[in-house]
């Protein structure tokens, strides 16, 4: 048997030896890139680089086979199964990343322009365009976004607030992780989550228009350029998003309760009514949307935009939220019920309090939603300082696009951090609801 | 199944009684919300129209009171009122006004307003009979019939000529009393000792006596006085039209001289034209639309759905480390938000410099640099599909690792036990019962993606055009954005009605899916018991 794990071990090294022989061998005979036309190309490179994905997949996998034969015979193969997985994740992960990655780098560089010759110098990667010369790398970019935003003091004050309530948030989710657990450290980070809430709604609230402009080399106020106004746009759309939320939790919140809690004729008629309708999007709709806005004198107002947002926010919430309150025991309510609460006492003192937890995924679900809503937004929202982050990107793309791609980078990394921080933070709670069995998709 | 709770057991009304009583309310508080609107406008002319809202509701809940009082067995309707108010103005309104709008020609050119630049002069007045200078310039062609049934606005004359009887200081008393009803903004005084007229702003009237903004330089001539009038609007409706002669609903008043007349943008019932017309136009519009909007999500849903449950399946592996880690990243484009994504992706697949067709030359995979977005549908159908599966595979990803979880591991123990392999337990296990928890979830997201507004307009603009589609329907263009182009762009001429009319042949096609999924998934029925 010891012999036999020696011609494992041998093989193993036989087999790695031979699959690296071959990717230097690919490697080395690929030719000289040339420029064909604008594009630097290799020939013949993609047959040499599947070449190489197989000999290095097959070739660990045969590896881990081999080991597993060494170590724990029965279950050789699924070494050989993990070790190609991993390695095919990591080519999925590569893939989805790419643009990510791409884009991030593209903010981060002083080249502004999509047009334009491929750099000399740098390695293959950079020379064929693939990634943007990290020779570049300056946050000129970020600048030319924020330079037009003037803050006042107040502004100031609430984002030194946010900042500093965000990194206790950060450091009383790290601390557990060394060891240091304690109820006020819970706490404590969640008074700092609601102070980040806090500060951050009374930030958007408070900054508007005014503060978005450029200034002339002799001091005049400018109109803000097209980057200059991202920041508002980024505003306009948190403020739209925020208040679509914060309506969904409010009018979702006693029909879910009547929905799971009172037994009344025409019930399933109405839940029926309520699954259906939201299985329609409201800009469907679209042109009777602009026109009852038009007829309500909301078109071009944010109170428009949010009002025929909400239409479509609240059957969705409220079916949420009676799953969750069918998930809960009545007896506390009754309890206060037999303590002498009415039955509104009973929601207002009783069910809302442990529901927080809930309402806020509703809130937050429904932000999440409302910040990549599109089709409404420019349907009602004409006025360039109201528009959202959506339509100000479009600006963009459809204007001058090829020589302000560093700017509409650094703007859609700007307009994807509160979504990417809110999803991650509560990625749990946002991705749990499409289990089996949910309604919605 | 009986309430949890003891209080509402009195749930004595019916259906119709409780919502006959609520609508009732919302009635009352319509109409008072309506008054109220009215009212405020007497007062303040230039209010908007939405300060009938909070009127109204001020008027509902004083209603709402009342009845709870008369009726206790109400309270669960007001638990749902809230919710039943917004759904029924925002989400079931629009989509009876869809409807309704389906069967007008409601355009850009027939909005419904008033049409400032069709005002034209009135060169004689006959009764009701009207001769205007320039039938051109009210532009009647636009609309439907002519100026047929078209509302239109008669302005009056600025001004009558009067004599005065006193000039005192700054207050003038007319001989004769101005015309009813209307405001003197000023007056035009002759002064023979200078020579030539000065006008003045009226600041106050009383009557005859009106008050001056100031004592006039000269003595005027008071025998005969230019009293400036406003500007009075006289609403009627065109009943025919005849060259440079119109005919009105009724005659005008006599004491007033009417200049001009301009007409609104009215727009009305036109029958089943707009769909007429979608069907005369189907060859090159509908049907490939349609086609292709069905491919698109077909494909969309089948490739997301066949790559989310492969990778699924890979990440379901207990035994692989770092899944949870490779999950966290993998769900990144979720994360992102797409309206942000979608068009970054515009960057990326841009011909000549973006990423992607830098890749592809570098890895001598195309000849030529494929022209994403502006070249031949195909590839720009392909680059759709492609940022979708970018958009969609952490969400089929993350619905299949859901699915898979709830599978009890009892059941691959049972399977063991009973001699099946790995591969037999995961064919006649995971597969049946992952169907039934992935069936509702692809038909959502079938009926999503039929109406994804979003990566055809911020990818490809509906574009390439194409040799067999129209200026509103190319390339990529599905329904939804078919109809968005119609209703509010140029090329589509703003046809809103024409735009609804498509919009109701999606209502059907969606309402068609969502039936499909409630029949599949039965999520009510064990509400339908309770």
């Amino acid at each position: 048997m010891i012999a036999g794990k020696r011609v494992h071990y041998l093989s193993m090294a036989v087999v790695a030896l031979l699959a690296a022989l071959g990717v230097y061998l690919l490697a080395s005979t690929a030719p000289e890139p040339v420029m064909r036309g604008r594009m630097l190309v290799i020939p013949g490179a993609w047959w040499r680089f599947l070449g190489m994905f197989v000999l290095v997949t097959g070739g660990l996998a045969l590896c881990a086979y081999l080991y597993g034969l060494a170590t724990r015979p029965l279950r050789a193969w699924r070494y050989a199964v993990t070790a190609s997985t991993h390695i095919f994740i990591w080519l999925v992960i590569l893939a989805v990343f790419y643009p990510v990655v791409y884009l991030l780098s593209v903010s981060f560089n002083r080249n502004d322009t999509l047009a334009g010759a491929l750099p000399r110098e740098g390695n293959l990667l950079v020379r064929s365009g693939v990634f943007p010369n990290p020779a570049d790398l300056s946050v000129v970019q970020y600048l030319k976004v924020l330079r037009e935003t003037h803050l006042l003091p107040l502004h100031w004050l609430l984002v030194a607030v946010l900042v500093t309530a965000i990194l206790v948030v950060l450091g009383t989710a790290l601390l557990p992780r060394f060891g240091f657990r304690s109820a006020r450290l819970e706490r404590v980070r969640g008074l700092a989550g609601w102070t980040v809430f806090g500060s951050a709604a009374l930030l958007v609230l408070s900054v508007g228009p005014g503060q978005f402009y450029g200034v002339s080399a002799d001091g005049r106020r400018l109109p803000a350029s097209i980057g200059g106004m991202v920041p508002l746009y980024i505003r306009n759309t948190l403020l739209v998003s925020g208040t679509t939320g914060v309506l969904a939790v409010l009018l979702s919140t006693t029909a879910g309760y009547a929905f799971s809690r009172m037994r009344f004729q025409g019930r399933y008629t109405t839940l029926l009514t309520f699954v259906f309708v939201q299985m329609f999007p409201t800009f469907m709709a679209l042109v009777a949307i602009f026109y009852l806005m038009s007829r309500l004198d909301l078109l071009n107002t944010f109170t428009g935009l949010i009002l025929a947002y909400s239409g479509g926010a609240i059957a969705f919430s409220s079916w949420i939220f009676k799953g969750y309150l069918d998930s809960l025991t009545p007896s506390l309510e009754e309890q206060a019920m037999v303590d002498g609460a009415t039955r509104w006492g009973a929601f207002w003192r009783v069910i809302l309090p442990i529901s927080v937890p809930m309402l806020l995924f509703i809130f937050l679900n429904q932000f999440i939603g409302t910040y990549s809503e599109f089709i409404l937004a420019n349907t009602l929202l004409v006025g360039q300082e109201r528009w959202t982050v959506g339509i100000g990107l479009r600006n963009f793309t459809t204007n001058q696009f090829a020589t302000q791609w560093g700017a509409m980078a650094a703007s859609a990394v700007l307009g994807s951090v509160p979504i990417l921080a809110i999803f991650y933070s509560f990625q749990d709670a946002l991705t749990g609801q499409f289990t089996a069995g949910s309604v919605k998709g | 199944m009986k309430d949890h709770l003891p209080r509402s057991r009195t749930t004595a009304g019916g259906v119709f009684r409780s919502l006959g009583l609520i609508a009732l309310a919302l009635l009352l508080a319509t109409a008072v919300g309506v008054a109220g609107y009215l009212l405020v406008r007497l007062l303040a002319p230039e209010a908007p129209a939405f300060v009938g809202i909070p009127i109204g509701t001020v008027a509902l809940v004083l209603v709402l009171r009342y009845i709870a009082r008369r009726f206790a067995w109400i309270m669960p309707w007001y638990y749902l009122l809230p919710a039943i108010v917004f759904l029924l103005t925002f989400t079931f309104f629009p989509v009876v006004l869809t409807i309704g709008l389906a069967f007008t020609d409601y355009a850009g050119v027939r909005n419904g307003e008033l049409n400032v630049s069709s005002e034209t002069p009135i060169v004689a007045i006959d009764g009701e009979r009207l001769q205007i200078a320039n039938p051109g310039t009210l532009d009647c062609r636009s609309l439907r019939d002519g100026c047929n049934g078209v509302r239109a606005v008669v302005y009056a004359s600025g001004e009558v000529t009067l004599p005065a009887e006193s000039l005192d200081g700054t207050t003038l008393v007319l001989g004769e009393e101005p015309p009813a009803g209307r405001t003197v903004v000023g007056v035009e005084l002759d002064m023979p000792d200078l020579g030539f007229a000065a006008t003045l702003r009226v600041v106050e009237q009383d009557g005859p006596v009106l008050t001056l903004e100031r004592q006039p330089p000269f003595p005027p001539d008071l025998t005969s006085v230019g009293v400036v009038l406003d500007r009075q609007a006289i609403r009627r409706t065109i009943v025919a039209e005849e060259g440079d002669r119109l005919t009105l609903d009724a005659p005008l008043p006599e004491d007033v001289e009417a200049v001009s007349i301009a007409r609104y943008n009215d727009f009305g019932f036109v029958g089943w034209r707009n769909f007429r017309r979608i069907l005369a136009s189907a060859p090159r519009a509908l049907v490939p639309v349609f086609g292709w909007n069905i491919s698109f999500a077909f494909l969309t849903v089948l490739l997301n759905l066949a790559a989310g449950v492969f990778i699924a399946v890979l990440l379901n592996n207990k035994a692989l480390r770092f899944r949870n880690l490779y999950r966290t990243l993998l769900i990144i484009p979720w994360a992102l938000p797409s309206v942000i994504t979608i068009q970054v992706w515009k960057g990326f697949l841009n011909q000549n410099f973006g990423a992607i067709n830098r890749v592809l030359a570098l890895l001598d995979i195309s000849p030529e640099p494929i022209n994403w977005l502006l070249g031949d549908a195909t590839a720009a159908r392909a680059a759709v599909i492609l940022v979708n599966l970018w958009l969609g595979l952490p969400f089929m990803m993350t619905a299949t690792l859901g699915a898979l979880s709830a599978i009890p591991d009892d059941v691959y123990e049972a399977a063991r036990i009973d001699g099946a392999s790995a591969w037999q337990a995961f064919w006649s296990v995971t597969g049946p019962l992952l169907r039934t928890a992935l069936v509702p979830i692809t038909l959502s997201s079938f009926a999503f993606n039929f109406n994804n507004f979003n990566v055809i307009f911020l990818l490809t603009d509906g574009g390439p055009p194409v040799p067999w589609g129209t200026a509103t329907a190319r390339g990529t263009d599905i329904l939804i954005s078919w109809a968005y182009n119609e209703a509010f762009r140029s090329q589509g001429g703003y046809a809103y009605g024409f735009g609804s009319a498509i919009s109701l042949i999606i209502f059907v096609i969606t309402l068609g899916v969502s039936l499909m999924n409630f029949r599949v998934t039965g999520a009510l029925k064990e509400e339908a018991r309770a």
